[in-house]
C-alpha cells in the first residue's frame, strides 16, 4: 500500500510540474488585425501636397468586431524624397454628425509634425517608392478604442510652401471596396477645436488619399 | 509522510474524476467564418469561354476581418458547364499592395492541383445541373495556412485548353462583390515563382467569377 502511496505522490508532482510549464507558454502570438477594411487592389499617385490637407473618414459602420484598446493608422506614399506634416489628428464626431465631440493629437516618433524621409531605406524599405511600391509608414499607435456609435476624421496637413511636399506624390486608391473614405482641401485644417464642424462644403464620396490600413497594431 | 502519501493520493484521485468529468463534456466546435466578404450575389454574366485562361483573384490582407484561423478554405462556384478541368490551382502571397510574389502555395481539390469536376455528379453539384438560381459552390481542400493582415493573396486557377472549359461558366460578375476582385488572362498564370510578379489588373476593380467564399474552414 505504501508503493502505491509513493507512485502516486510522485504522479501528482510530475503532473503538477508539468502543468506549471505549460502555464508559463506565452499565448499563441497574432498579427496586426484590421479594424475597418482598408486600401484594396493596386493604387496610383497623385502628386504635389504643399498647402494641403487631406481627410480620411473613418466610419464607425464600417469597424470591424476586433478588440482592440490601440488604434494605429498607416499611411502611404508614392514619391517624393520627403514630406513635411505641420500637424496630424484625429477628429471624433457622433455617427453621422459632423460636430467634432473630441480631438487627438497623431504623432510620429512622438512628434505630430514629423518630416519623413521617403529616402531612407530604414522608412521606406523598397526604395525607389512609386505606385507599385508604395512606403507605408506605421504612425504611433493611439490610445483610443474606436466605437461603432462614432465616426473618426484623420486629417494631415502639408507644410505650406514647401518645395518638398510639391513633389510628393501620395496613395490614391484605384479599387473602391474600402470602408474608407476621403477628399482634400487646401489650408490647415487640423486646428478645428470640439464644437467646431467638419467642413460641410466637403465630399467624402471618394477613396482618401495617403491613409491606407487602420489597425490594432 | 505517511499522512502526506495519502493526502496526495486523494487528490491524485481527485484530479483524475474531475479530469474525466471535463474529458465527457463535448470541445469546443469549431465554427465557420468567413476571413473577408465574400461575395453577396450569385450572378453568371460576364463570362468569357474559360478555355486556356487564367482567373487570378486578389483576396486582400486589408479585407480580413479578425477570424483567428490557421487554415484558409477557398470556394469556387459554378452557374454553368458539365465538367471543368482545371490545369492548376495555386494561391500567392505578396506583401500588401505590392506585386511581387513572396511565396507560392498550391491549392487541391481531394489532393490533386488538377482536378477534373464533374459537375453533373450530385455528389459534387447537389442542388443539380449548375445555374444563376442553383449554383454549385465547391469547398477546396484546406490550406493550412493562415492568411495575414501584412500580405495580400492572388488565388489563381488555370483552366486547361479543352472544350469542357467552353462550356463552364462562374459565379460572377456579382454586384456585391465583397472584397474580392479579380481579372483573367490567357495562358497559364499559375507557374509564377518566388519573386516573380503578378500581371497587371488590366481590368481594374473587377468581381471575381470562380472564387465565391473565403472562410476558415
Amino acid at each position: 500500500m505504501k508503493t502505491i502511496y509513493k507512485l502516486a505522490t510522485l504522479t501528482l508532482m510530475m503532473l503538477a510540474a508539468s502543468l506549471y510549464g505549460f502555464s508559463q507558454k506565452p499565448p499563441k502570438a497574432s498579427g496586426p488585425e484590421n479594424l475597418e477594411r482598408g486600401i484594396i487592389g493596386p493604387v496610383t499617385s497623385n502628386g504635389s501636397w504643399s498647402g494641403y490637407s487631406t481627410l480620411a473618414l473613418i466610419p464607425g459602420a464600417g469597424l470591424i468586431p476586433v478588440t482592440n484598446t490601440n488604434t494605429v493608422l498607416y499611411i502611404g506614399f508614392t514619391a517624393g524624397a520627403e514630406a513635411d506634416i505641420s500637424n496630424m489628428v484625429l477628429y471624433t464626431t457622433p455617427r453621422g454628425s459632423s460636430t467634432i465631440s473630441t480631438v487627438t493629437p497623431i504623432t510620429l516618433g512622438g512628434i505630430s509634425n514629423p518630416s519623413i524621409d521617403l529616402a531612407s531605406a530604414t522608412v521606406c524599405p523598397i526604395i525607389e517608392i512609386s505606385a507599385v511600391n508604395p512606403c507605408i509608414v506605421r504612425l504611433d499607435p493611439v490610445k483610443l478604442t474606436l466605437s461603432a456609435l462614432s465616426d473618426y476624421y484623420f486629417v494631415v496637413y502639408f507644410t505650406a510652401s514647401d518645395p518638398n511636399n510639391s513633389a510628393i506624390g501620395l496613395t490614391d486608391p484605384s479599387f473602391g471596396q474600402s470602408s474608407l473614405r476621403g477628399t482634400y482641401i487646401t489650408g490647415n485644417e487640423t486646428t478645428l477645436g470640439v464644437g467646431g464642424s467638419i467642413p460641410s462644403s466637403l465630399s467624402f464620396a471618394g477613396q482618401p488619399y495617403n491613409l491606407m490600413y487602420v489597425m490594432n497594431d | 509522510m505517511n499522512t502526506f502519501n495519502k493526502l496526495a493520493t486523494c487528490a491524485l484521485m481527485m484530479l483524475v474524476l474531475a479530469a474525466s468529468a471535463f474529458a465527457q463534456a463535448p470541445g469546443p466546435e469549431t465554427t465557420l467564418a468567413n476571413l473577408t466578404e465574400g461575395q453577396g450575389t450569385i450572378a453568371s454574366s460576364g463570362n468569357p469561354q474559360w478555355d486556356g485562361y487564367s482567373e487570378l483573384v486578389l483576396i486582400p490582407g486589408a479585407s480580413l476581418m479578425g477570424a483567428t484561423s490557421t487554415s484558409t478554405a477557398l470556394y469556387i462556384g459554378f452557374t454553368g458547364g458539365t465538367e471543368a478541368d482545371i490545369g492548376n490551382m495555386v494561391l500567392y502571397s505578396t506583401l500588401r499592395g505590392n506585386d511581387a510574389v513572396i511565396k507560392a502555395t498550391k491549392v487541391t481539390l481531394s489532393g490533386s492541383s488538377d482536378p477534373s469536376i464533374d459537375l453533373t455528379s450530385a455528389s459534387v453539384c447537389p442542388n443539380g445541373a449548375p445555374t444563376a438560381t442553383t449554383p454549385c459552390i465547391i469547398r477546396l481542400d484546406t490550406v493550412k495556412a493562415a492568411l495575414s493582415t501584412l500580405d495580400d493573396y492572388y488565388f489563381v486557377v488555370y483552366f486547361t485548353l479543352d472544350t469542357n472549359n467552353e462550356k463552364i461558366v462562374g459565379v460572377g460578375q456579382s454586384v456585391e462583390p465583397g472584397a474580392l476582385s479579380g481579372f483573367y488572362l490567357y495562358g497559364d498564370q499559375t507557374r509564377i515563382g518566388a519573386k516573380g510578379a503578378i500581371a497587371t489588373n488590366e481590368n481594374t476593380d473587377q468581381p471575381a467569377f470562380f472564387l465565391a467564399y473565403v472562410a476558415n474552414e
